[in-house]
């Protein structure tokens, strides 16, 4: 059986699929009866989520004098 | 963005576009900088960004197609932060991989002896993306949290959420195990995950 930390540690390689089948399957079993490790697990999901639109918006700032930048250089 | 498919942009950067070049730019400049900076440290990310640029904006011809794109842009990166490295032989830390982080949701602190709960998580206003995603000042919050980050753990969550870019493949950028590729990753969505419940309590970062 894993505890709470064990399941706190390994909550990223759930979501990405990177525990061993065996592992899957003791970290299913616990959220299935943890409330707190569900709560934990789903903030965890909730949040990679939202960061990533958040941070997808590409930035705008001086694309276009970098680029004159990197022109001017490879002429020489 | 104007080019939509990679074969579409990389037939537009051999023909020399502007445009084609700009949308590369803005899309992967914040990662390569980040990446060059877990590599070389601080004071010389800029001018290996720079490098890489002038290099891809030279050699986009002989791109030959067997990585995507910006895998291509990324290797590059790694290379000349690498080789940069060792001219200066400067050292970067992994960030204090060992142990864990005071305050942070895995202290020890936070659990029973026998691991289990002490402190659960605070439970949320709202678990909902879209509504999360509505607030401005959140968004801010996230672009800000990221920033503060240890270095390589925002190179990993970039890479790896932003870019999509492999396990296996961040690996050999960064030149580290794949184990603490997992461990950075994690503590980065930690870390982002607080500043929310944060957010949601105080109703600011
Ligand atoms: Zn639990």
């Amino acid at each position: 059986m894993l505890n709470c930390k064990q399941v706190a540690s390994l909550a990223s390689d759930y979501l990405d699929n990177n525990s061993t089948t065996k592992l899957n399957w003791k970290i299913r079993m616990h959220l299935m009866m943890c409330s707190h490790c569900r709560r934990f697990y789903r903030q965890l999901k909730v949040t990679n989520k939202v960061a990533r639109s958040a941070l997808s918006e590409p930035s705008n700032d001086n694309i276009d004098e970098l680029l004159q930048r990197i022109k001017e250089s490879a002429k020489k | 963005m104007q080019f939509k498919d990679e074969s579409a942009l990389i037939k537009a950067l051999i023909q020399g576009s502007d445009a084609a070049f700009a949308q590369l730019i803005r899309q992967h400049q914040s990662t390569m900088v980040s990446l060059a900076r877990s590599i070389a440290g601080d004071t010389f990310a800029d001018d290996i960004v720079q490098e890489a640029w002038v290099s891809v904006y030279s050699n986009i011809a002989k791109f030959e197609g067997r990585s995507s794109l910006k895998t291509w842009l990324f290797r590059i990166v790694s290379n000349i932060a690498t080789t940069r490295l060792r001219k200066e032989s400067r050292k970067t830390s992994l960030d204090q991989l060992d142990g864990e982080t005071p305050g942070s949701y895995l202290d020890s602190a936070n659990f029973r002896e026998d691991g289990h709960w002490k402190n659960p998580v605070a439970t949320w206003r709202t678990e909902s993306p879209d509504e999360l995603l509505a607030e401005q000042q959140l968004k801010e919050c996230i672009k800000k949290t990221l920033n503060r980050l240890p270095e390589t753990q925002r190179t990993v969550f970039l890479l790896k959420e932003i870019e999509q870019v492999a396990f296996e493949e961040i690996c050999e950028l960064l030149n580290i195990s794949a184990a603490n590729v997992r461990v950075l990753l994690h503590r980065a969505r930690l870390q982002l995950m607080q500043m929310i419940s944060r957010y949601q309590e105080t109703g600011s970062c």
